[in-house]
């Protein structure tokens, strides 16, 4: 574990323990910020819990951990999630459908509902919702993600204007295809054929996102249900 | 952030920003400068004000008319020729007259046409070889949150904006792949000196109308120029690689309450 700031804000990120959750973990670390980790698997925080987000008992627990240990919450980055592609869109199971909508959706929502409690009582935070890409134009072969993703965006936008007039912001980013554990060696977004359709011919490194997120939280009190979008040109 | 456009012995990349005498271009101008860019900035006369901030910036003043098609070659061949090639553009300047749409004179419309839309189509023009020669650009383009969403009284204000934002789009899918990145920005309602003008045309005090903009605003907070500036200098930031085609909108949710 690398040391971590002693005073400063904090951030809580999900999702922390690879791929963007570790990026943006990362950057705002060396940015002097004090950093959180929800995840299943350990992270490289200053605080790593681990705990499942789709548990909201469990994620509200690892919050207010945070808060006490802290004092405070400055941003959450609600980064954690899964991804399956490549199943036809009658062949998602029941199961399958469930268990993502609890994650991506669930864990978002448990953790706005776990955070909001402690920013509202300093009156200000941010929160950063990471979606997708495939929200804003659509997808074939991963519906159920997709539908998750894009519901996250209602959630941002809605709550967003739910505590507008207050000093915390909500806002989402939506990356394109990242350069992550998340996509697979043999996944479509990895293939050449793909890529070149893209303009800028390649995936989305993960310090890019942590880069827009790290802005919104740093410099972005003006941005009000925002879709910031660093997707390589695949959605313009 | 600890990203500079370059290194303390890299030589330091070049900005130009387009109205920059005033509001968010002046502070556009002096944030890039603050992050390391040499700045040549531009209005359409120096009253000395361009002058100054130049000398604040480690740039050049480029008055000019951006209308004028001779400006745009003028401005790239002296900012190239003094300070190097222009690697980071912001497209701001702009004019603006309100009137009732049957009420606007022809020459109202062409106006702002040709200053929001064609001046800025001519100065991305006159930018784009330095930044072909290099493989690397950025273009960022001041829209507004009106040509997203419109606005009474401000038709061709807003034609001019919302063609920004598709001249913003195409630019991005056209030169994305030479390494050249264009995105925009649409503010709403800045704390600028315009709003000493509009409140005098309304009739009332600058608190007054600072109040009135509020209460139109879902966070009922005024951007400041620095604000707006800030979305500038993230766009232009090393870090930005992947936003491309992209409409920024730091205006408090203006735009997604009646989008």
């Amino acid at each position: 574990m690398t040391p971590g700031a002693a005073e400063g804000p904090v951030a809580v990120i999900t999702g922390a323990a690879s791929g963007i959750g570790a990026s943006c973990a990362g950057l705002m670390r060396r940015s002097g910020w004090r950093t959180a980790g929800i995840d299943l698997n350990p992270s490289d925080t200053d605080l790593p819990a681990q705990a499942d987000v789709s548990d909201r008992a469990a994620a509200a627990g690892a919050i207010d951990q945070v808060a006490e240990r802290f004092g405070r919450v400055d941003l959450l980055v609600t980064a954690a999630g899964y991804y399956e592609e490549g199943i036809d869109v009658a062949d998602i199971t029941v199961a399958q459908w469930d268990r993502m909508l609890a994650v991506i959706l669930g864990g978002t929502v448990n953790c706005c509902a776990a955070v909001l409690p402690h920013m509202l009582s300093r009156g200000e935070g941010s929160i950063v919702a990471i979606s997708s890409e495939l929200a804003l134009a659509g997808s074939a072969t991963d519906l159920h993600y997709v539908a998750a993703k894009g519901a996250v965006l209602g959630l941002v936008k809605s709550l967003a204007m739910e505590v507008a007039e207050t000093a915390i912001r909500v806002n989402a980013v939506a990356p394109g295809p990242t350069d992550t554990p998340l996509l697979a060696a043999d996944s479509l977004w990895r293939k050449p054929d793909y890529l070149a359709t893209l303009p800028l011919g390649r995936l989305v490194a993960p310090e890019e996102i942590a880069h827009a997120v790290y802005y919104l939280a740093t410099e972005g009190s003006m941005y009000c249900g925002e879709v910031l979008s660093p997707n390589a040109g695949a959605v313009i | 952030m600890p990203e500079q456009p370059g290194g303390s012995d890299a030589p330091r990349q070049v900005a130009l920003v387009t109205g920059a005498a005033q509001g968010l271009g002046h502070a556009t101008a002096l944030r890039l400068a603050a992050d390391g860019f040499a700045v040549a900035v531009n209005d359409i006369t120096d009253d000395g004000r361009l002058t100054e901030l130049a000398g604040r910036t480690g740039g050049i003043a480029v008055p000019a008319d951006i209308s004028d098609p001779a400006a745009g070659p003028a401005m790239a061949e002296a900012a190239g020729r003094q300070l190097g090639p222009v690697q980071v553009l912001v497209a701001n300047a702009a004019a603006m007259a309100m009137s009732p749409f049957l009420e606007a004179k022809p020459d109202e419309w062409w106006h702002q046409i040709d200053v929001n839309l064609s001046g800025h189509f001519r100065v991305i023009q006159a930018v784009i070889p330095g930044m072909r020669a290099q493989g690397h650009g950025r273009i960022i383009i001041i829209s507004s949150g009106w040509g997203v969403i419109g606005h009474p009284n401000a038709t061709a204000y807003a034609a001019s904006k919302a063609g920004l934002i598709a001249l913003t789009k195409g630019l991005g899918r056209e030169l994305g792949p030479q390494g050249i990145l264009t995105n925009a920005i649409a503010p709403s309602f800045i704390d600028t000196e315009q709003l000493r003008v509009d409140a005098d045309d309304a009739g009332i005090t600058l608190d007054e109308m600072r109040q009135r903009y509020r209460e139109q605003i879902p966070v009922r907070q005024l951007a400041s120029p620095a604000d707006i500036a800030a979305a500038v200098a993230f766009l232009a930031a090393p870090g930005s690689g992947a936003v491309i085609g992209q409409v920024l909108q730091p205006n408090g949710g203006v735009t997604r309450t009646r989008a």
